[in-house]
């Protein structure tokens, strides 16, 4: 399926939106920039690290709420458009640690209404009350040992999860390489779930090593194949980071809404696809960070075996 | 040729951050199990299995265990810090099975602001309703307060760092005093947490749930250390100096663990 067709499908105003990959690892770039070609709005992105995934949907005005552990970058610093719209009141977070977001998609995926958690006891997050949250958390004596008290988190289950991952095959059954995050219990709790690829494998592939299978294809509604699908990020064993465009991003970002936009126009908006966005990164790039990724030391070692 | 006696050589050619990583690493013992982020705390945790913890093990959130890091990442999601693990698993099978479970000794943690009775905070500057500033949010850094037997914090000193009373408690440290954990319904109710800054390292007195001033940097004094903190630490019996380090371990650490400078800055002039 094309990643226009299926964010057509299923994707929608209004939707909560499970956001796989962590940081600078495996982000669905190509989905999430084909949300904001389609302008899909009010969306509340759910997830554990939410990173450059979330902060160009909440840069690009789409984005009305947060449930999560993190907006940051890490070393390339803050998520600058979440930060701002949080700080000009447009943009609400419902925050948890990360083992409670994972408790939340552990209780969706399972098909039942809550989980316990020992996180986020005695701290701010459970004063932390969201505007329309009836009741955030429960907080609850084991029945067996009452003086153990635990957090009860209601079920989280997405409307609608985008993952990026190494492989699939046409059916859905999802290869992942590398961690994991929290995507397998997210993927499973979805309603509906996207998934681009770097390559769609034959599912003979998937049949003759199903022991590597992470997710098979009942929790899988659209496949989309995008080699570099997750650029500027890095997808585990195909390529690196990029570091210089996660830098310029970061520098139109925290520049303010005007540069922002123009960040957005000149390789969002004005792309016709994700193709024609990684034509204006340049092929040289792209398979230098391939390289990266193999661990290829470039200059020194080129030819030694040949002129020792 | 004669023998020469091994007495550690200690030198004065040494950065802030680079001790700081040294004295943190101290705390990491042989057998532990600890939960690493990026930054100097992965830097001491590195330091420290490549010296005198050879069998410490580490685990890193979004999935890793037991990795063999090839300096240096930059992100818990960097195939550097997956290098050689023994497992790329998930969030849950880290935070859950393994922290939540009880089988993590130590946890690093950052924040913007940690008051007295260790109390962090990485969400808010201001109140939360209308924050003045938005911070990252906790990460997996509560689950690591609310799980470890033992915290350790490195962060520069600065007073506005080190108020009274954080913003907002994204993690929790003894929350209003020696009982907060317990009436909080925490399972670990006493955890050691340390800091350790340029100026000073400080304990919390797991007697009274409040920072005492343990130990000083060389060169600054306990003056010092009050003008640039905000709460007033538990300050009374001996305060040790910390020791300098030698010259093979900022050996260690400029070629070894980070020889580009990426967390550690080489030194200026």
């Amino acid at each position: 399926m094309s990643v226009s067709e299926a964010v057509r499908r299923f994707v929608k105003n209004g939707m909560t939106v499970g956001i796989g990959g962590q940081n600078i690892n495996r982000c669905a770039m190509a989905v999430s920039h084909e949300i904001i070609r389609q302008g899909i709005r009010d969306l509340t992105l759910v997830g554990c690290n939410l990173s450059i995934q979330m902060d160009i949907l909440v840069g690009a005005g789409l984005v009305k709420k947060c449930i999560c552990g993190t907006g940051n970058l890490e070393r390339f610093g803050s998520t600058y458009n979440f930060r701002r719209a949080v700080e000009r009141g447009e943009l609400e977070v419902d925050d948890y640690s990360h083992n409670a977001m994972v408790a939340r998609f552990l209780a969706g995926e399972m098909g039942l209404p809550f989980m316990p958690t020992r996180s986020m006891m005695g701290s701010d997050l459970l004063k932390q009350h969201p505007s329309g949250a009836d009741m955030k958390w429960v907080n609850m004596a084991n029945p067996w040992d009452p003086g153990d008290n635990v957090i009860l988190l209601p079920a989280m289950s997405p409307d609608v999860s985008i993952v990026h991952v190494q492989r699939c095959d046409p059916c859905g059954n999802v290869v992942i390489d590398g961690i994991l995050n929290h995507e397998p219990e997210m993927i499973r709790a979805s309603r509906a779930v996207i998934v681009s690829c770097e390559e769609v494998v034959p599912e003979e592939v998937i049949r003759s090593h199903p022991e590597r299978t992470v997710i098979p294809f009942h929790f899988v509604s659209a496949v989309v194949e995008q080699p570099f699908g997750a650029h500027p990020t890095a997808t585990y064993g195909y390529y690196e980071y990029d570091d210089v465009h996660i830098r310029y991003y970061q520098d139109m970002a925290s520049r303010g809404d005007e540069d922002f936009a123009k960040y957005l126009k000149e390789y969002v908006l004005d792309s016709a696809d994700f193709v024609d966005y990684l034509e204006k990164i340049g092929l040289r790039r792209l398979l230098e960070l391939s390289r990266i990724m193999r661990g290829v030391d470039d200059e020194k070692r080129t030819g030694s075996g040949l002129h020792r | 040729m004669m023998k020469r006696e091994q007495v550690p050589a200690y030198t004065d050619d040494f950065t802030e951050e680079e001790l700081m990583v040294i004295e943190a690493a101290r705390y990491i013992k042989n057998d532990y199990l600890v939960i690493v982020g990026t930054g100097l705390p992965m830097i001491a945790s590195q330091f420290a299995q490549r010296t005198h913890a050879p069998m410490a093990s580490f685990i890193v959130e979004s999935g890793p265990v037991d990795p063999q890091l090839l300096p240096v990442p930059i992100s818990v999601t960097d195939r550097k810090i997956a290098n050689r693990a023994v497992r790329l698993g998930s969030t849950r099978e880290v935070m859950s099975c393994m922290l939540q479970r009880g089988l993590v000794d130590l946890g690093f943690i950052g924040g913007a602001q940690i008051d007295i009775f260790g109390n962090i905070n990485s969400s808010y500057i201001g109140d939360w309703r209308g924050p003045r500033v938005r911070l990252p949010g906790s990460g997996g850094a509560n689950d690591i307060a609310t799980n470890c037997q033992r915290i350790l914090i490195i962060t520069r000193h600065e007073k506005r760092r080190f108020p009274e009373k954080v913003d907002f408690i994204t993690s929790p440290g003894y929350l209003d005093g020696l009982d907060g954990r317990r009436k909080a319904g925490l399972k670990v109710t006493k955890p050691d947490i340390t800091l350790v800054t340029e100026l000073a390292v400080m304990e919390i007195d797991k007697n009274v749930g409040k920072f005492r001033l343990a130990k000083l940097m060389p060169q600054t004094t306990v003056e010092e250390v009050l003008h640039n903190t905000g709460f007033r630490p538990l300050i009374d019996g001996d305060i040790d100096e910390v020791k300098k380090p030698t010259l093979e371990q900022i050996r260690i650490l400029r070629t070894e663990i980070d020889p580009e400078g990426i967390y550690l800055k080489k030194r200026t002039g």
